[in-house]
């Protein structure tokens, strides 16, 4: 086991490449979902509640394709990881606020 | 990950590409093959009668509505499918009533012989559905691991073609430049070319296809955001259906549909009609609905016409809704499906599904012939990635096909009581293929790819002569019968046949062209050595 760990180099290409696979797999799947919630939240009281979910979930394809791109276009691995969490974290906390708002105002 | 933005993309695309290349290759393929599901399936049930030419739809109403009376007497639904161009029999089905404890009854349903007004018993096959559907339900895996596997595949599609688009620089230049023969620029070409002339269907495809399982992949989502009436209701507003009429178990006569279709015949311009459905059969409450050929994109309330079965009145019934986004939505899936498509706009979209396959093809050959030169070069031969590729190219590329060719081979070989006959079709299609897959392991690249390309020659010219020799349907009957759709078919394989015997001609041509190349460059590099050995011996007598 000991001798398995060592092996594994975090600098390697090998390792960047694997990480940023699953940054963009799982990382552009969550911001996909964080996404079509943000904006099902945010059109809501203009075009219905059904619209406004189906609308985001129509765009979340989109998101998820301009996310895995972007993560394998920066710099490096660790930076697509923490812009994704901080791009997930954005969207999540807005749609949490504005479903309390319009808890608050209906 | 590179210098520049446009060179990871390159990358980028070079690697999503690869890792599903066959996949996507498979699924491109079944599908286009999709756009011809019911001449495929009239092709694999020869039992069914030819074409009838002089027929008015009145008589064909009438013999179906005597077979219905015949045969599905207490039955609530029916349906009325009227020949078309693409199905060219008369098919009845109808709907039992539930059992106990289901919520619907068992659909039958049977083609009726238009001379004799009986039943058409074809022999069990999968036919064109089977075939089209294996696109997005992988045959072996289940449902839900299949739409995984499918959904992961076509997002790594749309991947490719916006990073496809992402690092030309020159799109419309590149369109128009072409260098054929040689080599590595070639089909390099070849792929830009199949991927920019059909650049919006590509999109349009993928990302449609993506739309069909919108709502298991992005399930999370509606079910942080909705209840589960909520969500039931929300697939109301996105897929509307029309509602039809209920039993009010009054048993009571109904009107002749032909003469029901009088109302139908007066509010379309001409002879359109394509399908009947009848609700509440033989019931004070009954219904016909006529529908004719989907003529749009988009949903259009004039497409069916509804008439009380008792009265014979029409009923105004109110269009479905659509939300804005519903229309997007449904449209997508109306442009990915081809229903409204007339006869030339579907062979369209045959040729532009055939594009996407060539573009895959294309695309992964590339891969091969960039590292070829260099992958030549090593000492203990290629490595083992490169040769599975290869490997993996002349299975699928060639395999497939010859794949296909050996569902319909198995169709009209298959002993007709044969036990599980629709499972062995589609068991025989994939054993060609893992075979297909195996053979190139044995063989030099160049030469499995050659005897492959002959083998499917073979076998797709050898399709109609065993056609002749197993049933009564074969081409120079339909041709005789102006069967068209059934003769079309028998065209198209002797068309795809010549197509696989020239590229074997035109591969071998290009290799032996290489070849003599090469020899002759060695023996000019000989008779230069020698040159200059006796020069050396020249030059050494003198010293």
């Amino acid at each position: 086991m000991s001798y398995l760990l060592n092996n594994i180099n975090l600098s390697s290409p090998r390792w960047a490449v694997f990480s940023r696979s699953l940054a963009a797999i799982f990382g552009g799947y969550a911001l996909a979902t964080s996404s079509s919630l943000f904006i099902g939240q945010l059109l809501l009281n203009n075009v219905g509640k059904y619209q406004a979910i189906h609308i985001g979930l129509l765009f979340s394809f989109l998101v998820y394709a301009c996310a895995a791109m972007w993560v394998f276009s920066v710099s490096n691995a660790t930076k697509a990881w923490i812009c994704l969490i901080k791009a997930n974290v954005f969207f999540v906390v807005g749609a949490w606020l504005l479903m309390q708002f319009t808890r608050v105002s209906s | 990950m590179k210098d520049n933005f446009r060179q990871s993309m390159k990358w980028f695309h070079t690697w999503v590409g690869l890792i599903v290349g066959w996949i996507l290759f498979f699924m491109f393929l079944t599908g286009t093959l999709g756009y011809f599901y019911q001449e495929i399936t009239r092709w694999m049930e020869p039992e069914r009668p030819f074409i009838e030419h002089n027929i008015s739809n009145e008589q064909l109403i009438n013999i179906a509505q005597t077979y219905l009376k015949k045969n599905a007497q207490d039955v609530d639904e029916w349906d009325i499918d009227l020949p078309t161009a693409r199905n060219q029999n008369l098919r009845v089905g109808w709907r039992h009533p539930p059992e106990a404890g289901k919520k619907r009854g068992r659909y039958e349903s049977s083609v009726v012989d238009i001379a004799t007004g009986e039943k058409v018993e074809s022999r069990a096959t999968g036919g064109g559905r089977l075939l089209y559907r294996m696109h997005y339900r992988l045959h072996y895996l289940s449902t839900k691991i299949s739409y995984w596997i499918v959904g992961f595949c076509s997002m790594l599609m749309l991947l490719a073609v916006i990073t496809g688009v992402v690092i030309h620089k020159k799109i419309f230049t590149d369109f128009f430049t072409f260098r054929a023969k040689k080599g590595l620029p070639g089909w390099l070409d070849i792929h830009n070319v199949l991927s920019v002339i059909a650049l919006p269907f590509h999109f349009m495809i993928t990302y449609s296809g993506l739309l069909f399982f919108l709502f298991t992949y992005m399930a999370l989502s509606t079910n942080l955001q909705t209840n589960e009436d909520e969500y039931r209701e929300m697939r109301k507003e996105i897929y509307p259906r029309t509602p039809h009429a209920q039993s009010t178990n009054q048993p009571a006569k109904m009107i002749d549909i032909s003469v029901l279709y009088q109302q139908a015949k007066n509010s379309w311009q001409a002879d359109e009609l394509s399908t009947i459905e009848v609700f509440a059969a033989n019931d004070s409450n009954a219904q016909v609905r006529f529908v004719r050929h989907e003529t749009d994109i988009t949903y259009n309330p004039n497409d069916e016409v509804l008439v009380n079965a008792i009265t014979g009145e029409m009923i105004t019934h109110t269009p479905r809704e659509y939300t804005a986004a519903g229309i997007i939505h449904n449209g997508f899936f109306s442009l990915h499906e081809g229903q409204f498509a007339g006869p030339i706009a579907r062979w369209i979209y045959f040729f532009t599904g055939l594009i996407g396959t060539a573009m895959i093809a294309s695309g992964l050959i590339l891969w091969t012939t960039k590292r070829k030169p260099q992958q030549m070069k090593k000492p203990n031969g290629p490595d083992f990635g490169y040769r599975l590729v290869e490997q993996l190219n002349i299975g699928t590329i060639v395999g497939l096909p010859i794949a296909i060719a050996m569902y319909f081979y198995a169709n009209r070989l298959l002993p007709i009581d044969m036990a599980d006959r629709v499972n062995w079709e589609a068991n025989v299609m994939f054993i060609s293929w893992a075979l297909l897959l195996v053979y190139p392991a044995f063989r030099p690249a160049n030469k499995a790819w050659h005897e492959q390309l002959q083998l499917a020659a073979l076998v797709y010219i050898a399709l109609p002569l065993v056609n002749i020799l197993t049933t009564d349907k074969h081409l120079i009957n339909s041709l005789l019968q102006q069967d068209w759709g059934l003769a079309a078919f028998d065209l198209t394989l002797l068309g795809v046949g010549c197509c696989f015997a020239f590229s074997a001609y035109k591969y071998k041509a290009l290799t032996v062209d290489k070849k003599t190349s090469r020899q002759r460059v060695k023996q000019d590099k000989s008779v230069g050595n020698e040159k200059l050995l006796q020069l050396q011996r020249v030059s050494k007598g003198n010293g």
